[in-house]
């Protein structure tokens, strides 16, 4: 058997791999950071934080997908602009009720989705692509393919884009919903129930864990971070349409990954996330400072997470 | 006439094995769990390498190195799980993977062989072009012989080549099996089921802690020396009177199961579980104990009949349930389904209780810690591995976590602990074995499967014999002997014996 034994684990070939491959990343982020012109001001340390928080509050929130075992949700993109749109259609009520009323559908997005996967077992990939096509469907259905503004007497919303103590707003909540979510993650029944799930499913059955409304949570959470993101996003746009769309899905998995993130679950946390969030939008940063076109941001953003990806994976494997 | 033996040195299974099979013979190998059966197919098919020892065969010596070497030799194993592709037809089945298919395949010699092959076998109406997945199991195992007929084995192997089998199937593989002998080739015959042993083969050699016990002509013995022979006599009479069991049984009946029945494995099983009591069942692998434990504790969907918990009926169809009423299941399989391997002991130990260390959702820490070293020490599992994960804890320890995470429950009605020693030594053993004394003292009702006789006869108070999915034998501890259980773990009393499937 080779998972018994009482000694310590020795360290092995994956990580020190990983590790090398931490030390490499920072080296080069050290040297961008000390050659790259502009790069350490203030002002780009607010730019970088401004970029990592609209996709670090949507990566946050899948994170709970991806800790419970149910790999990702494809349909973040989707959600985020929908929410957007419908957060600026509904700021005619006034703004507090369009912000619960977009929080509220997300999270029913996502607990419908998380219902179909944890009851009826069905594959998390799928049933969030469908999920994804209904949302765009609906939405190019209810908006006739038009760009959401706000309306012209509301200004409200624009307090959510602008800066606070030199911040901008989103900085804010970011930080705010990481540390909530952490804290849950670590400290609450839920989170505990997620971690075990994900660790091993078919035992999680077996010791009678609520598997269905653990799977709605995480769904529902990731859904909800993301209907905030898509507030947010909208306030800031001032313009939402499924353009919006854009890339978040990928770059919210992405940030869940070069965190260090078990993609089989059970392992990883709010944290890791959070800084891979970061570490990209650092990166970008620097790709887009030095003059780099935006396929070289994205290529190298490619080949770091599939990187960190086979590292984790081996160093899993190895345990 | 051609003879081979074989014996091997102090390998931790077998020790100074030797053995002969005649040319000609159907050759019976019999023994209890963990008398060295397994490890001698393995060696015979090449699959171990013998410590000390050598295989002559065909008055050559032989040194294997892999199931293909052997099998070029002319040794082949009929496995219990069968390694066909279900998708191919019969004839690719036959010749996938030989290795003397030439490259460019000669379709009609080859095609001639197979047919030959499969009418010698008794398969008649099975079509070459039909595939695998049509056809019954019997008929696969049938196949699977082709397969190495082939190849020219000149000995085969059949280990447990019946468990899946129905009647008539089994008719058929026997009845191809002696045409086989006839024609000068030696099957070794691995079984549980003495029946068979006596019908079919013409010597049989017993095991025991991985020593040859004995050789008898089939004539010579009786089933009576046949399982004297396999328990040992002395081991026998000693574990009859090993252990002083209280009678703790309050004889209040917890739980009641009325014509529990699985389609497949278990047949209308009926039983009262008393608090206090612990029942074992006992039947070997596949006769239908574990599937039992896991309908009570509702992990099998498809079970029928009916179960009380107090006197309140109740529907098993999810482990929730199970829970709710008050039915805790401890999986064997404690890798797959027990622990959480890459999550410390402390989660594995408390998993089953968080909602009484949280208040509001909100766990309570210190609560956490404690409880889980009161339950650490109770099991016998060190305090200081409680931040470890329970992959890196030995065998024995993640048993006692698994089983630790079950006791000092409030509203268990009924531990159901299926093979609750299983890969754990003699003394992890006794410590779990008291563990579940324990609880039982404390008024829970406990039933426990076990393949193992000396276990059974250890830990229960009444003893339950399954066989093939049906209820063979209730007997209490204290009338229970070892050649009774054992002679009803491997024959139904009722002719018929099977399981509506």
């Amino acid at each position: 058997m080779a998972r018994v034994g009482i000694e310590p684990r020795p360290l092995r070939l994956a990580d020190a791999a990983l590790a090398a491959w931490i030390a490499i990343l920072a080296g080069v982020t050290v040297y961008g950071a000390a050659t790259t012109t502009g790069f350490l001001t203030v002002s780009n340390m607010k730019a970088i934080l401004t970029a990592a928080s609209f996709v670090g509050i949507i990566a946050v929130g899948l994170t709970v997908i991806v800790l419970s075992g149910n790999l990702f949700s494809l349909a973040l993109g989707q959600t985020a602009a929908i929410s957007a749109m419908v957060f600026l259609y509904s700021l005619r009520w006034g703004l507090a009720a369009a912000i619960l009323l977009t929080l509220v559908l997300g999270l029913a997005i996502g607990a419908a989705q998380g219902f179909v996967v944890g009851a009826w077992g069905a594959n998390p990939i799928i049933v969030t692509i469908g999920a994804a096509g209904l949302m765009e469907g609906m939405a190019v259905w209810l908006s006739h393919g038009q760009s959401i503004v706000p309306p012209v007497d509301q200004t409200s919303w624009e307090h959510l884009a602008n800066p606070v103590l030199g911040l901008p707003a989103p900085v804010y909540v970011f930080i705010v919903v990481t540390v909530l979510l952490a804290v849950v993650m670590a400290r609450t029944r839920f989170g505990r129930q997620i971690y075990l799930l994900g660790e091993n499913r078919v035992a999680a059955r077996a010791a009678a864990l609520p598997i269905t409304l653990l799977t709605v949570g995480a769904f529902g959470i990731a859904s909800l971070y993301t209907a905030g993101s898509g507030v947010l996003i909208g306030a800031t746009s001032a313009n939402a349409s499924l353009l919006l769309v854009g890339s978040y899905t990928y770059d919210a998995i992405a940030a869940a990954l070069v965190g260090g993130n078990a993609v089989t679950g059970g392992r990883g946390s709010i944290a890791r996330t959070a800084a891979g969030a970061i570490f990209i939008a650092t990166i970008s940063d620097m790709l887009l400072l030095r003059g780099y076109s935006t396929g070289a941001q994205i290529l190298v953003r490619g080949i770091i997470v599939v990187v960190v990806v086979v590292l984790t994976n081996l160093r899993e494997r190895s345990r | 006439m051609e003879e081979l033996s074989k014996s091997f040195g102090p390998v931790h299974a077998v020790r100074g094995l030797s053995l002969d099979v005649r040319a000609g013979e159907v050759h019976a190998v019999c023994g209890h769990n963990g008398a060295g059966k397994s490890t001698l197919v393995k060696t015979l098919v090449g699959l171990v390498r013998p410590d000390e020892g050598v295989i002559r065969f065909e008055g050559q010596e032989l040194s294997l190195r892999n199931p293909q070497d052997a099998q070029s030799h002319g040794i082949a194993l009929v496995n219990q799980e069968l390694s066909l592709v279900p998708e191919l037809s019969v004839e690719d089945n036959i010749y996938l993977g030989g290795l003397d298919v030439p490259l460019v395949y000669r379709r009609r010699r080859l095609s001639e062989n197979a047919r030959a092959v499969l009418d010698q076998l008794g398969l008649r109406h099975v079509q070459l072009g039909t595939a695998v997945e049509a056809l019954s199991i019997g008929e696969r195992q049938l196949v699977e012989i082709a397969r190495l007929l082939v190849r020219d084995a000149r000995l085969l192997i059949l280990d447990e080549p019946t468990a899946t089998l129905s009647k008539p199937e089994i008719e058929r593989v026997f009845r191809a099996t002696r045409d086989l002998v006839a024609q000068g080739r030696s099957v070794i015959f691995v079984s549980h089921r003495l029946d068979e042993v006596f019908e079919l083969c013409d010597r049989v050699t017993v095991l025991r802690d991985g020593r040859r016990v004995a050789t008898h002509e089939i004539h010579e013995i009786d089933r009576r020396s046949l399982i004297e022979h396999m328990l040992g006599e002395m081991e026998g009479a000693k574990a009859m009177g090993a252990h002083e069991h209280t009678d703790a049984g309050s004889g209040e009946a917890v739980v009641r199961i009325e014509g529990l029945t699985v389609p497949g494995s278990v047949a209308s099983v009926s039983l009262t579980l008393e608090s206090g009591v612990i029942t074992g069942l006992a039947g070997q692998v596949g006769s239908g104990t574990s599937t039992i434990l896991r309908a009570l504790g509702g992990l099998v969907p498809t079970a029928t009949g009916t179960v009380e918990v107090h006197g309140k009926p109740v529907l098993l169809n999810t482990p929730r349930r199970a829970v709710a009423a008050g039915v805790l299941y401890v999986p064997n399989d404690r890798q797959r389904e027990g622990l959480f391997l890459g999550q410390t002991a402390e989660r594995n130990l408390t998993v089953s209780r968080l909602r009484r260390l949280s208040r509001l959702g909100v766990l309570l820490r210190r609560r956490v810690r404690r409880t889980a070293r009161e339950l650490a020490t109770m099991a016998g599992v060190s305090v200081e591995r409680l931040g470890s994960p329970a992959a890196s804890l030995s065998g024995g320890n993640q048993q006692k976590v698994l089983l630790g995470r079950a006791l000092q429950l409030e509203g268990t009605a009924l531990l159901a602990l299926d093979e609750p020693t299983r890969g754990v030594d003699v003394g992890g053993r006794a410590e779990i074995h008291n563990l579940v004394r324990e609880a039982a003292r404390k008024g829970t009702a406990v039933i426990f499967s076990s393949t193992e006789l000396d276990e059974v006869l250890d830990l229960a108070d009444v003893v339950v014999t399954i066989f093939h999915g049906r209820i063979v034998s209730v007997v209490p501890r204290a009338e229970a002997s070892a050649p009774a259980i054992l002679a009803d773990m491997t024959t139904s009393h009722a002719s018929d014996g099977g399981v509506p499937s």
